[in-house]
């Protein structure tokens, strides 16, 4: 390979993998046609496309150093899987290579090892040989394994009483204590409470700090934010953006605009513009809680709004709505919107919001009918970082003062 | 961290390429060394499973093995009432020792050839050397089988069988069964995978192979021919054998002959041995190569 590690991570060099689109012969009568093509020279080589073949991971290359952690993120069907599974050796790729240095481990469904007759402690052992380890690695951690999963009550019970979430625990915590060189993870980091989650957080977090080269795959952009420097984003197989987690979002999330703007082409009024920029006038969709910013969205009437009026909202990614307004709302007056016109809307806000993605709307009222008509566009994804200065979901901008009142010396504080 | 180990290091790249077989059987060898905790955990959880939250426990282990004895007096007493001679205690005991490793074959493959199915969510999303799922089914029916076959050492005796040094012969046929039961374990399982119909022809041959597998019978029976033929049943000079140098003191390197109806027949041959041997291991090996070439695709496949 032309750039070799000198130490331990990863190095994925021109990885291609084909998938095979429809049914594929699974009786043995489909094998004998298959087998006599093969003899007779005319079968697809495994480096090019059959006829239903499609490539599921187009030229992917990038490297992971040690203490690095690498983010991938795409949309649905990207490759993210693949990638994962060609990291793991469970499937090998059809061109390119990836050579990894160190003990390699695997955060992938952690509880898929876990047979529900055997009781917890047993399947800490089986789990544990699955991960790699050796029975004496499991036996000298058991007790930290046993501490981490904060399920010790239950260890003698079959896990089939478990609770999903005590099954998630339990695998997380044999998973934590494998002692791994290069780690690849999967979404798991949704299991649990909250704070088991705090718990995973923070382990993922030492094992930077220990010099561990993670890849850790993700639909969670904040997760991958908080874990990651650097972000591949996979789109239809191949590399969208590779770089800084910062850069990453954008890139991701503008991917993900293409994709709705797409589907989203049906009657009503059409969105001709959309942006948001920040005090200084540049365009952004990353915000820091509390940042002031500018919407200007433009709309094209398709037909005749008497009484036409522009607003905003905003929903977290479940779909409940964080905050609307529209220019009625506002005391704004409306507009006489004609067949072809282009009206503008231009809104000063506050981000007072915390924590992660949100969806900006643009939506168009008219008023002149009763009920009044509503359309909703979805225009852009953004995404609002929460600062360590305050918790829980809306940010109210605090000024806050502390002082002594009064102390039993009767001294002034 | 700082520990002075040398880095392991894994190249994934493109499967397709040629075959070598000594080295992909190297390969195999060295993985089955650095997963043996995995093998030996999953044979524990193979065993643990089937004796938890079950009516018949241990029990379970030497069913199969005396319906098996008991199916073929039946079998021997109606012969030997047709022929009208008296039932002898070394057909009973010939019974006993071919029926436990009859039992475990059945068993083992039985299990082993559904076992990648059954573990779809390791086999799609943990890598392991998938041969430890088939080996570890197997592993386990050979503790099943070591309590039935310690009942039947025990047994024997009373029936009036004298051990002499030709039962020693007992090592290297349960081990040729052993290795040939792997094999077959292996290209079952795979060809399961990604034929789901292999399992029911599976089912088939095990349920009528008593038929074509001499447990019930001796192959000297069907006569010269018919006994050779017979013989190629790789299980047949496995069980024969076992009988002969077990209950009959036949050393396996001479050839035995009965006369009979007039011919002389012949009972066992030493190129039987060369022949079970042979498939063995070759075919095991061969097993073993397409297995570890196929399972890069088996999460594809599924």
């Amino acid at each position: 390979m032309a750039n070799t590690l000198a130490t331990t991570g990863i190095v994925a060099d021109g990885v291609w993998k084909k998938f095979h689109r429809g049914e594929v012969h699974d009786s043995l009568r489909d094998l004998i046609p298959a087998v006599a093509r093969r003899l007779t020279g005319r079968a697809i080589k495994r480096s090019e496309l059959g006829a239903d073949d499609f490539w599921s991971v187009r030229d992917v290359s990038f490297r992971v150093e040690p203490g690095q952690a690498l983010g991938i993120i795409g949309p649905n069907g990207a490759g993210k899987s693949t990638t994962l599974r060609i990291l793991t050796g469970i499937m090998r790729p059809d061109r390119g290579s990836v050579e990894i240095r160190g003990r390699l481990r695997a955060l992938i469904e952690v509880a898929a090892g876990f047979h529900p007759d055997l009781t917890g402690r047993e399947n800490i052992f089986l789990n544990g040989a699955i991960l790699g380890m050796t029975t004496g690695e499991v036996a000298s951690r058991m007790d930290e394994i046993i501490d981490f999963s904060g399920i010790e009550p239950f260890l003698d019970t079959p896990v089939k009483r478990y609770s999903s979430g005590m099954m998630a625990r339990l695998g997380f915590s044999v998973a934590a204590h494998m002692d791994p060189e290069v780690l690849l993870v999967d979404e798991i980091l949704s299991v649990g409470d909250l704070a088991f989650q705090k718990k995973c957080y923070s382990y993922m977090q030492g094992l930077s700090a220990r010099g561990v080269a993670v890849v850790f795959v993700s639909h969670n952009m904040p997760a991958i934010a908080r874990l990651c420097q650097n972000t591949m984003v996979l789109h239809e197989g191949a590399i969208r953006f590779l770089g800084s987690t910062d850069e990453a979002q954008h890139a991701y999330y503008s991917l993900l605009d293409e994709q709705s703007a797409r589907k989203g082409e049906s009657a009503g009024p059409t969105l001709e513009s959309f942006e948001i920029r920040d005090s200084e006038g540049r365009p952004k969709r990353v915000f820091v809680a509390g940042e002031r910013c500018t919407v200007r969205a433009i709309v094209r009437a398709d037909r005749a709004y008497p009484r036409f009026s522009l607003g905003l909202s905003l929903a977290m990614p479940s779909g409940e709505e964080v905050f609307h307004t529209t220019s009625q709302r506002l005391h704004e007056s409306t507009v006489d919107a004609r067949s072809g016109d282009l009206i503008e809307m231009e809104a000063d806000l506050a981000m007072n919001l915390a924590g992660g993605s949100q969806t900006v709307y643009v939506q168009c009222h008219d008023y002149s009918g009763s009920p009044s008509e509503v359309h909703r566009m979805a225009a852009m994804e953004i995404h609002v970082q929460k600062t360590p200065d305050f918790g829980g979901i809306a940010y109210l901008d605090p000024r806050l003062r502390l002082r002594k009142v009064e102390s039993p010396a009767g001294e002034d504080g | 961290m700082t520990d002075a180990r040398p880095v392991s290091v894994q190249v994934w790249s493109s499967s397709a390429g040629r075959v070598r077989v000594l080295r992909t059987l190297a390969d195999t060898w060295r993985e089955m060394i650095q997963y043996r905790h995995l093998l030996y955990q999953l044979t524990m959880r193979d065993i643990r499973i089937r004796y938890k939250q079950a009516v018949m426990g241990f029990g379970w282990a030497i069913l199969l093995p005396i319906l098996i004895v008991l199916s073929g007096i039946i079998v021997r007493y109606a012969m030997s009432y047709l022929s009208g001679t008296a039932l002898a205690t070394d057909v009973i005991a010939g019974l006993a020792i071919k029926a436990i490793p009859w039992a475990f074959f059945v068993g083992a493959i039985q299990f082993s050839s559904g076992v990648l199915i059954a573990n779809q969510n390791l086999v799609t999303k943990i890598y392991f050397p998938r041969e430890v799922l088939p080996i570890a089914s197997v592993l386990a029916q050979v503790f099943d089988s070591a309590i039935g076959g310690i009942a039947v050492v025990v047994v024997l005796p009373l029936l009036g069988v004298t051990y002499g040094w030709t039962a020693l012969w007992l090592l290297p046929l349960m081990a040729c069964l052993l290795v040939f039961t792997l094999g077959l374990s292996l290209l079952l399982s795979a060809a399961n995978l990604f034929f789901r119909d292999v399992k029911y022809i599976v089912r088939v041959v095990l349920t009528f192979g008593i038929f074509f597998t001499p447990v019930f019978f001796e192959p000297e029976m069907f006569g010269s021919t018919g006994a050779q033929w017979m013989m190629l049943n790789p299980l047949a000079p496995i069980l024969e054998g076992l009988r002969l140098a077990v209950i009959e003191g036949h050393n396996l390197f001479q050839t035995l002959t009965i006369s009979g109806a007039g011919a002389e027949v012949l009972v066992w041959s030493p190129w039987y041995l060369v022949y079970v041997f042979a498939l063995t291991l070759f075919g095991t090996a061969a097993t073993a190569v397409l297995f570890h070439r196929l399972e890069f695709l088996f999460a594809e496949y599924i």
